[in-house]
């Protein structure tokens, strides 16, 4: 079971890498600078189209500023990258919930996002186990669902998601289904795709100094379990960093200097 | 036996040299302190001190709407509460909220609706609870500005900030930025808000009398003051990030 949840947060790493947000976050033509809600960020409309988190004013004269973030361009359009914010669920999306209430149609689950999702008993059907030899068999049809209690931790995949409705969660798929170890810790959702990290360097750099697995998801969690409680803390200081000076240049090298002083300070091999 | 102390106002609000009762020139501007996200708990915070004034705010959202039937159906709701602290004023000011906190909530839901972007949250709020440790004149104009500074920190996607200002007529003469005593003894009273992505008026309150020329001439005044004030909120949010990049690029960012 270890190791096949091992090989599971591996392949799991790779699909984080192919986000288009971590090549966006991480481009190197992001200018560090800062801007505000209502900033100007061109007057210039002709060249210069607006994207994420801008908008054209009422005489389309001036590309303005929905949030308080960082200004890219990106050929002709120009972005807002936010440092704070809200995580929206997608579909698709590999996220971690906790369970928070369940009657016999569905299990309600924390997202960290403004809905709750709904977890319904025909998406945690049990994965590689069939209902009985041939078709047959003396086994119940609800034997055949995963059955979670309140509290538990789920890793989950988004199913459909809307501004209308709840979002539908499923833990049917590979590598979902829930975590049984591990710590799970917080941080901003508009700052995960620099725990990540270009084509996920940082991510990589983490789990290769503090010998750790650690599974990162889009609403801000991330579930992370080390050889010992002293490399768990490590990696939580250096987590907290990261989350602090996103917007900072050359981070991951000082993420790897931190964590190599930390090393010596703490006394952890 | 009850102390009753009667509200005596002095007759002349302006001194013998000219400048007000708290040494200020007719349209200098209190001195103005700004922080934002000091509250750990709450998703966006900011702190004002505008003269006496001492204003906590903090925003949640978006989130569920409790009790369920305010909730609408085709677009988000923003829900202020405005409270006062029961020390903010000389009398023990009554902890339930009263008709004035009332009022004061509504028009600052008001003021703030237009920045946001509601239609994109149906069937949920943002909330934003504003505490008025201590007052001393002009709290709802320093509330408004205050919440915009909460809105923006907590990341909330707004078309713009919205500033706010009190300009009032004193024995005769229009000032900027009343304080508590010239606010109740003073001629007329001009609340005013503007939100920056169209420079229209979000809030306009009107107490006293006026005429139409000082009326026109104090919205002039109001939006000259507005305007510093305003910059003041854009280095306010700012300063946060860059303090931290500036940390590590040895002073060197470039702007």
């Amino acid at each position: 079971m270890e190791n096949e949840e091992d090989k599971s947060i591996e392949e799991t790493i790779t699909d984080n890498d192919e986000a288009e947000e971590t090549a966006e976050f991480n481009g190197e033509d992001i200018s560090r600078e800062v801007v505000v809600p209502g900033e100007v960020l061109t007057e210039d409309t002709k060249n210069f189209l607006p994207g994420r988190g801008t908008i054209l004013n009422k005489e389309r004269t001036k590309i303005i500023s929905l949030n308080i973030g960082l200004k890219q361009i990106n050929k002709n359009y120009i972005n807002v990258l936010p440092l704070k914010g809200f995580y929206t669920p997608r579909a698709g999306d590999k996220i971690i919930a906790l369970v928070t209430d369940k009657n016999p149609v569905k299990y309600r689950c924390d997202i960290n996002a403004k809905d709750e999702g709904v977890l319904k008993p025909r998406n945690t059907v049990k994965r590689g186990k069939t209902r009985g030899f041939r078709g047959g068999g003396s086994e119940s049809a609800d034997l055949s669902t995963e059955k979670y209690q309140i509290g538990d931790i789920l890793i989950v995949k988004v199913l459909s998601a809307d501004r209308l409705n709840q979002p539908e969660l499923t833990t049917v798929g590979q590598y979902l289904g829930k975590r049984r170890d591990g710590i799970v810790i917080s941080i901003d959702p508009p700052k995960i795709p620099r725990v990540i990290g270009r084509n996920g360097s940082m991510i990589k750099m983490l789990k290769n100094l503090t010998k750790s697995n650690i599974f990162v998801t889009q609403n801000g969690r991330i579930w992370l379990k080390g050889e010992n409680i002293a490399y768990e803390r490590l990696l939580i200081d250096a987590i907290k960093k990261i989350e602090r000076e996103a917007h900072t240049v050359g981070l991951t090298d000082r993420i790897s200097e931190y964590i190599d002083n930390e090393k010596k300070i703490r006394g952890v091999n | 036996m009850p102390l009753i102390i009667k509200d005596e106002y002095p007759e002349k609000l302006f001194r013998e040299d000219g400048k007000r009762l708290d040494g200020r020139d007719k349209h200098e501007l209190r001195p103005i302190k700004m922080e934002v996200g000091l509250l750990k708990n709450a998703d966006g915070s900011a702190y004002l001190e505008w003269g006496n004034n001492k204003i906590f705010c903090a925003v949640y959202g978006p989130r569920d709407v409790h009790p369920h039937y305010l909730a609408k159906p085709d677009k988000g709701i923003l829900r202020v509460f405005y409270r006062m602290a029961t020390f903010s004023v000389f009398e023990r000011k009554r902890p339930a909220p009263g008709r004035r906190e009332k009022e004061i909530s509504m028009i600052l839901g008001d003021c703030l609706e237009p920045l946001l972007f509601l239609e994109l949250y149906p069937g949920n709020s943002f909330e934003v609870f504003i505490n008025v440790m201590d007052a001393d004149g002009g709290t709802r104009c320093a509330c408004a500005t205050v919440a915009a500074l909460a809105l923006a920190d907590a990341g909330v996607p707004m078309r713009s900030l919205v500033t706010a200002i009190a300009v009032g007529k004193i024995d005769g003469e229009l000032v900027t930025d009343l304080s508590g005593i010239e606010d109740k003894a003073g001629e007329a009273d001009l609340p005013c808000a503007i939100t920056w992505f169209n420079e229209e008026l979000s809030l306009l309150q009107f107490d006293g009398s006026m005429d139409l020329k000082e009326f026109d001439e104090s919205i002039t005044l109001a939006k000259n003051a507005l305007i510093k004030i305003h910059e003041m909120q854009l280095n306010t949010l700012k300063n946060k990030y860059i303090a931290i990049q500036e940390e590590y690029s040895g002073g060197k960012n470039k702007k």
